[in-house]
């Protein structure tokens, strides 16, 4: 258990006010843009500063967000699933066990190929900060590929998030309620009046809205009720009328015919919904250790004002004084998907489109998109890291700067490339220019610089002096070598 | 409790039984200490018995051919679905009247005649799937091929091994080491155990630079140094270093045992997956406790040419098995030493127009070492096809293989392990 941090010298006034404009450095910068996006390139640095805070917050949480088309693969495993699944249901044995296998094969391959495209496109600079956004609200509202299977729902599961990511997160609960992804994952599927499934209903208060210990059991199985007749087909929500209870059911000591949206708003209006995701989003972006329980009911009061406006909870807690303190930056673990985006973006690399090497390695890392360990999401923090985990992490910079052979690659794997590369993303291994451009200085300013550009905060001056020494007459091997280690090192995996 | 590490943080078990005295004042200076010289103190126990089973575990990736390893070459629907790359009885080392090996295994045959490789025929699963990255990830997790699992096999044995026993978390050494590029799924496990990867190209960073420099160098630099700015018990700069520092005292522990090595047999010079059989013969000879220990062979997905490449490949994999054998014998391990190969898939019966072959199902596997019960198991695969296109119906689950290893030969709940029951095979 760690000890309760140092805090920043705020109050829970104070804590939520806007960063004074005069306080506004490049150091704050780096920071905003590490932790809302990825990483922070000199380029977007110098942008930030010169628009100021207000200015980037504005640009950074756009009112209306990047969109994500599917990839083709996911739209074709989408589109007819219904009718394919009808004719398979009509064939005879032999048939039927190979085109289930097909469609089966073909929803896997759909599955790396949705994972892949996420992570090319939450790589753009212009997409990491909204990205990461959604990341946050489906680490909330999780659903996981391993039991849902079907990448196309996966994908409407984060259009839903995307679409309501900046709105009311009344309106954002309800879409995820009718989320054909969150019907198979929290089992509303066979939801009927007679005999109403609570693992919904549950999740609801405990994971989504209000947190443990703001609801009774008998609100979990009143709520139940409400939400029955839930359905999805072929990817379409549906309302199956005849298995919906329609009775008077009492939840949080109110009586009425509600249905599930009804249950929603009744959920929003316990004092615990304005608390509940500001302090989610704390830990998220800021720090594992719990804030004071009176800071946060500071942001939950002005998130009420703002009628649980999501975008405007994003603009107050990036605009911050407590999220600029001093106390909390550099000293946040980065997840594997950050270290991974950090790292393409730190290079000017692109996504490698081989699933059993970018997959594999952000598998070996702890974190696959769209496979949370259970309905809690990924915890993180320090639980991202072991000896395993930091051993990937160590290869996956290596082979990132050491490039891989040729050879090492399959058909499958020189077409992906190749159609990568139709698609403008060209670059998956450190370019030798590349190196040279980044070791142009001699030993000592080019560690500087490294450290300045990638470190989240001053190295120590001895591991430092060490790497110089390792620069030193280095050839074009040892100089990767040398850029592999500062990445490797511990401070890389802090943000 | 003290906020901050000692400047000098030791490196080796010894230095810091020497720095600490009697060595109980690091449990009380540092929670973030390494794993291994908190528990070694905590303990205060002899390490492990010595003469523990170790399992190799090669990877051949891509997909070998299996008709082309073990050939029936007295099989009219072989060479009828083979007229260019079948091998005639001439041509093959001859195991009986119906099966031989590649010439190519020369190494190999030797030891089978020796009664110390073993092949199971025709291995491979229900409703197969061609994809190499999908058939790897149902090799290495042992799941159904309709199921995904997170953890692999072989790391579920070491979350069942380790479970209640301190034995694995008391030793200094890793509880698994591969010797590739990638943590091999196969090692992906709930509870957090040390596996450690040895670079496949020779370890350019235990080479000093003209400046007497490595990068491990650089590493302990930035794992040791206590001046950092948000040094205190909470941070997770602490954590981290510590966690990077327990690593990298093993890094230095592989790289002194590799280093200082010196075989009992000559492996092939210009062969490095014999170089890396050549590395996990001098970890096992160094006494560590690890017992599983995985190598990875690739390019065998041979879709055009098939021929020369093939030839190549189980020459590379003929010489280093039976160097890396040959060595253990020398060093009197080779009892407590068994290596399998395995491969996400065999070859398609036929032939294709390019002289290859796609992606099949079904192929044999060896199992090396000198305890084995019998040599030759499993049901030959059944050339007569309904189609010319047709695929090979395996005869023998692979999870039986790994059934039998993690029972008789790791001495490990097998069924817990595999989540269910399966036959045991007769080589053990």
């Amino acid at each position: 258990m760690p000890a309760t941090p140092a805090l920043p010298h705020l109050t829970a006034e104070t804590a939520w006010q806007p960063l004074p404009a005069e306080d506004w450095s490049a150091s704050h910068a780096r920071h905003l843009l590490r932790r809302a996006g990825w990483s922070a390139q000199p380029a977007e640095v110098e942008r930030a500063l010169a628009d100021g805070l207000p200015a980037t917050l504005q640009r950074l949480f756009p009112p209306s967000p990047p969109s994500w088309p599917a990839p083709a693969a996911v739209a074709e495993t989408g589109r007819g699933l219904r009718e394919t699944l009808r004719e398979i249901r009509d064939l005879p044995e032999p048939e039927r066990r190979r085109a289930r296998n097909r469609l089966q094969q073909q929803s896997r391959a759909a599955g790396q190929s949705l994972a892949l495209d996420w992570l090319q496109h939450a790589r753009a600079p212009e997409h990491a900060t909204f990205s990461k956004w959604v990341l946050f609200l489906d680490d909330v509202y999780v659903v996981s590929a391993q039991k849902v299977k079907q990448p196309a729902l996966i994908h409407a599961h984060d259009h839903i998030l995307r679409t309501h990511a900046f709105g009311p997160a009344q309106a954002l609960t309800k879409a995820v309620s009718r989320s054909p992804a969150m019907i198979v994952y929290l089992d509303l599927q066979q939801s009927k009046a007679k005999s109403p499934n609570e693992n919904f209903a549950r999740e609801l208060f405990e994971l989504f809205v209000l947190g443990e210990g703001h609801y009774t059991e008998n609100d979990i199985k009143e709520a139940a009720r409400a939400f029955t007749g839930y359905r999805q087909a072929g990817g379409e929500f549906r309302f199956a009328r005849r298995q919906h209870d329609r009775g008077r059911k009492t939840v949080f000591g109110h009586t009425g015919a509600f249905d599930g949206d009804q249950v929603i708003d009744l959920a929003y209006a316990q004092p615990a919904a304005a608390t509940f995701l500001p302090t989610e989003l704390a830990r998220f972006y800021l720090t594992e250790d719990p804030l004071p329980a009176d800071w946060i009911a500071t942001l939950g009061d002005a998130w009420l004002d703002d009628a649980f406006d999501l975008r405007a909870l994003a603009l107050r807690f990036f605009g911050s004084r407590a999220f600029f303190a001093p106390e909390f930056r550099g000293n946040a673990i980065k997840s594997p998907i950050q270290f991974y985006l950090g790292l393409l973006q730190d290079l000017d690399l692109d996504v490698l489109p081989a699933p059993r090497f970018t997959l594999n390695a952000l598998r070996a890392m702890g974190q696959l998109p769209f496979t949370p360990p259970n309905v809690r999401g990924w915890v993180g923090g320090r639980r991202w890291i072991n000896s395993t985990t930091l051993a990937a992490r160590r290869q996956t910079a290596a082979f990132l700067i050491e490039g891989l052979p040729h050879n090492r690659f399959n058909a499958d794997e020189l077409r992906a490339m190749e159609a990568a590369r139709a698609a403008g993303h060209e670059t998956f291994f450190l370019p030798p220019e590349a190196l040279i451009e980044l070791s142009e200085d001699s030993p000592s300013a080019t560690v500087q610089n490294w450290a300045s550009r990638w470190l989240a905060s001053p190295p120590p001056p001895d591991a430092l002096a060490a790497l110089a020494e390792l620069l030193a007459d280095a050839d074009r091997d040892e100089t990767a070598t040398a850029l592999t280690t500062l990445l490797q090192s511990p401070d890389y995996q802090l943000c | 409790m003290s906020a901050s590490f000692p400047s000098d943080f030791p490196t080796t078990r010894r230095e810091f039984l020497r720095t600490t005295g009697s060595g109980i004042g690091l449990l009380t200076f540092a929670q973030f200490a390494p794993a291994f010289l908190v528990n070694s103190v905590r303990a205060a126990a002899p390490s492990p018995e010595r003469d523990r089973t170790i399992l190799v575990l090669v990877q051949l990736a891509g997909g070998n051919d299996g008709l082309n390893t073990v050939v029936p070459f007295a099989n009219d629907h072989y060479h009828r679905l083979r007229p260019s790359l079948g091998l005639t009885r001439q041509a093959v080392l001859p195991i009986n009247d119906e099966l031989g090996l590649h010439p190519a295994c020369r190494e190999l045959y030797a030891l089978h005649q020796d009664g110390q490789l073993g092949i199971i025929q025709n291995v491979g699963y229900p409703n197969p799937n061609r994809s190499h990255f999908r058939s790897t990830e149902i090799w290495e997790t042992a799941s159904e091929a309709d199921d995904t699992l997170s953890t692999g096999w072989l790391g579920r044995y070491l979350d069942n091994a380790c479970a209640g026993a301190d034995a694995a978390t008391t030793s200094a050494d890793p509880a698994a080491i591969h010797v590739s590029g990638e943590t091999p799924p196969s090692f992906a496990s709930d509870a957090d155990h040390a596996i450690f990867g040895v670079p496949e190209r020779p370890l350019r960073r235990s080479t000093r630079n003209r400046r007497n420099t490595t990068p491990t160098d650089v590493l302990e630099a930035f794992a040791r140094s206590p001046d950092h700015a948000h040094d205190d018990d909470h941070s997770n700069h602490a954590f981290l270093r510590a966690t990077a520092m327990n690593a990298l005292v093993t890094e230095r522990r592989v790289e002194k045992v590799l280093a200082a090595y010196r075989p009992g047999a000559a492996y092939p010079t210009d062969n490095r997956f014999a170089q890396s059989l050549q590395k996990v013969a001098a970890m096992i000879a160094a006494g560590f406790d690890t017992r599983v220990y995985f190598v990875s062979l690739g390019g065998f997905d041979t879709h055009a040419n098939q021929a020369g490449a093939h030839q190549n490949l189980l020459a590379t994999l003929s010489g280093g098995l039976a160097a890396f054998q040959a060595d253990l014998t020398a060093h009197g391990l080779a009892d407590q030493v068994l290596t399998t190969t395995f491969s996400e898939f065999g070859r398609r019966p036929a032939e294709n127009e390019s002289g290859g072959t796609d992606h099949g199902t079904a192929a044999p596997l060896f199992v090396l070492g000198s305890k084995l019960d019998q040599t030759l198991l499993g049901a030959a695969p059944d050339l007569d096809l309904p189609s010319p296109k047709a695929d090979l119906t395996y005869s023998t689950d692979f999870r039986s293989v790994y059934a039998t290893l993690l029972d008789r030969w790791l001495e490990a709940d097998a069924d817990a392990v595999l989540g269910q029951r399966f036959d045991r095979l007769a080589f053990l």
